[in-house]
């Protein structure tokens, strides 16, 4: 219990901190204004932390190998986008009576539409894809990835392969640490519980699970509807942070960029992860002046780590914390 | 009296092999029954069709009146059947405890939406299934250990929480595959005593899968012999001790040759 709720203050810290002192540039509420490179970092950190926390829910206490994350991700951008960006200006007349409130409350309603049709792909996905185990089902979740990104590139309406311009901005620093602190609750609070030492005991062992009354492809397809959710939200805030979105920034590598945090941090560890998360966000832009480079630093990492740690960044280390066990005196 | 299983010409057919041939068989409600034969004589493949492992390729399985053969394992366990592994099974990186209490999920009413919410009823709930994972514990002797992770217990420990973990879902039909497995003489002994001491405090029937016979003998009220996936016979321990076609099966005789 106690790595999370640590895990939790930090990450409320951190938002309320930002909520008071940044938000985006055109929020009109900020306090002071950080420089815009620094802003956007930290939300990409924060956006990773939700990417990286929902994928440890199915890769991590689930134990399925999905390599589909940013397939969701795309489907929660697009989603959210098609509601202030492409019916934008209509929705917001029609919300025209809450006056300044307005444009947040769209955002708030287009993120949940993100979010929801995310969640939607992932029961479609999930459903018969399910059956399957390990490499098989990371190749169908790899897939269906590509065939969102095909997809879209070839929808004239959402953009087409020249993507989509113009998406009002209204990712802040609160609204996406608050998601991220609100996807490490439900994630903590859903395996913490009767109901879900079933997603472990799936990963530990099917059969077992399904001999002592869990169903498990109940179990597998609720991890896999609850991290395409969170990866919906998580694409949203990439949407309007950016403003831009293409078909190309939701390829095969994004989802591997989380996979890679997800394994970094250790399977099955929140805290590990979203600490991953936002290391390796920090990491990638240390790297930046060695643009090519870079993914050779990331390959080291994942290798030294892998022999070093093999757990991952926490991994088991949370369980053995005092007041967890009782195997030191 | 109305039996708890009742099987009748139960056949699995994988491919051309036929691996348990118009198989019929019953369980009666706090029975104690063996079932045993040769190593390929269908007894895992009898126990998987009961467990909802194997759908049967025809005939019916029935347990308390209801058809169940074909049902997924999930169900069969929530209607009261619950089995160990030849092969421990348990859930490697939970602790003790906590394999009890994924095993109360079956009965729990909180699912999802109260595991999220962490209301009243929720905590009340994970307070009352962790009291009762406790008390199973302490009845089989493993409270102490309740917090270490279940691969620090020793074996005949682990075979122990596998059954406590069967237990928690409550079952009336209790499968044992092959509990005798990688024992000890004194660790026998010990699991003969633990097993009619579970039918007695949990009035429960017991199917036992066991290639002891030491085991089978001393605690079974009924014991069905299987070979080539038939029924050769079927009768009390002293019975079956003197059944030639037993004899012949076990140590090879003229008519099994035949």
């Amino acid at each position: 219990m106690k790595p999370r709720i640590l895990l939790l203050l930090v990450v409320a810290a951190f938002a309320s901190v930002s909520f008071c002192f940044t938000g985006h540039p055109e929020a009109s509420w900020q306090l002071a204004q950080l420089d815009d490179y620094l802003l956007n970092i930290l939300l990409m950190a924060g956006i990773n932390v939700i990417l990286a926390v929902s994928l440890n829910m199915v890769n991590g206490y689930t134990g399925q190998f999905s390599l589909g994350h940013a397939g969701f991700m795309a489907v929660g951008a697009y989603g959210s986008a098609a509601i202030t960006q492409i019916q934008g200006k209509a929705l917001l007349e029609a919300l025209g009576f809450l006056g300044a409130a307005a444009p947040v409350v769209l955002f708030s309603l287009a993120m949940l539409v993100g979010g929801v049709l995310a969640a939607l792909a992932g029961l479609a996905v999930g459903l018969p894809s399910l059956r399957l185990k390990g490499d098989y089902l990371a190749i169908v979740t790899l897939g269906f990835g590509e065939i969102i990104r095909v997809m879209l590139q070839n929808t004239e309406a959402l953009g087409g392969a020249r993507g989509l311009t113009g998406i009002p901005p209204r990712t802040t620093l609160g609204w996406t640490w608050a998601i991220a602190a609100l996807s490490i609750y439900c994630v903590g609070a859903l395996v913490r519980s009767t109901y879900g030492r079933g997603f472990l005991a799936v990963r530990d062992d099917e059969i077992a699970a399904e001999a002592m009354g869990i169903n498990t492809t109940r179990y597998k397809v609720t991890a896999f509807v609850v991290g395409s959710f969170f990866a919906g939200l998580a694409g949203a805030l990439y949407a309007h942070m950016i403003c831009y979105i293409s078909p190309e920034g939701f390829s095969f590598m994004k989802s591997v960029d989380v996979v890679v945090m997800v394994i970094l941090g250790g399977m099955g560890s929140t805290a590990g992860v979203t600490l991953a998360a936002i290391l390796l966000t920090f990491l990638n832009e240390v790297l930046r002046q060695m643009q090519e480079y870079r993914m050779v630093a990331f390959s080291l990492l994942l290798i030294v780590l892998m022999i070093a740690r093999p757990q991952g960044l926490i991994g088991d280390l949370a369980r053995f914390l005092p007041g967890r066990t009782r195997l030191k005196p | 009296m109305s039996s708890l299983l009742q099987m009748q010409k139960v056949t699995v057919r994988f491919g051309g092999l036929v691996a348990v041939s118009e198989v019929d068989f019953h369980v009666h409600p706090g029975e104690l029954v063996g079932l045993i034969g040769p190593n390929g004589a269908g007894k895992t493949t009898l126990f998987n069709v009961v467990t909802g492992v194997y759908a049967p390729t025809s005939g019916s399985v029935q347990f308390a009146n209801c058809q169940v053969g074909g049902e997924p394992p999930f169900r069969i366990t929530a209607r009261g059947i619950a089995r160990t592994f030849q092969n421990i099974r348990l859930f490697a990186s939970l602790s003790v405890l906590d394999n009890v209490v994924s095993a109360l999920n079956l009965h729990s009413k909180n699912g999802f939406f109260g595991a999220l919410w962490r209301g009243k009823a929720f905590r009340a709930e994970e307070e009352e299934n962790r009291e009762e994972a406790r008390k199973l514990l302490e009845i089989f002797g493993l409270a102490d250990a309740a917090h270490a992770p279940c691969r620090s217990l020793p074996y005949g420990d682990q075979r122990r929480l596998e059954i406590v973990r069967a237990l928690a879902t409550k079952p009336r039909l209790l499968l044992l595959d092959e509990p005798a497995a990688g024992m000890n003489p004194t660790e026998k002994i010990e699991l003969m005593r633990l097993i009619r001491f579970i039918r007695e405090r949990f009035g429960l029937a017991v199917l036992l899968v066991e290639h002891d016979m030491k085991v089978v003998m001393g605690i079974c009220e009924r014991i069905a012999v299987l070979e080539h996936g038939c029924k050769i016979a079927e009768g009390t321990p002293s019975d079956i001790r003197r059944d030639s076609r037993v004899i012949a099966a076990y140590l090879g005789g003229e008519v099994a040759n035949a």
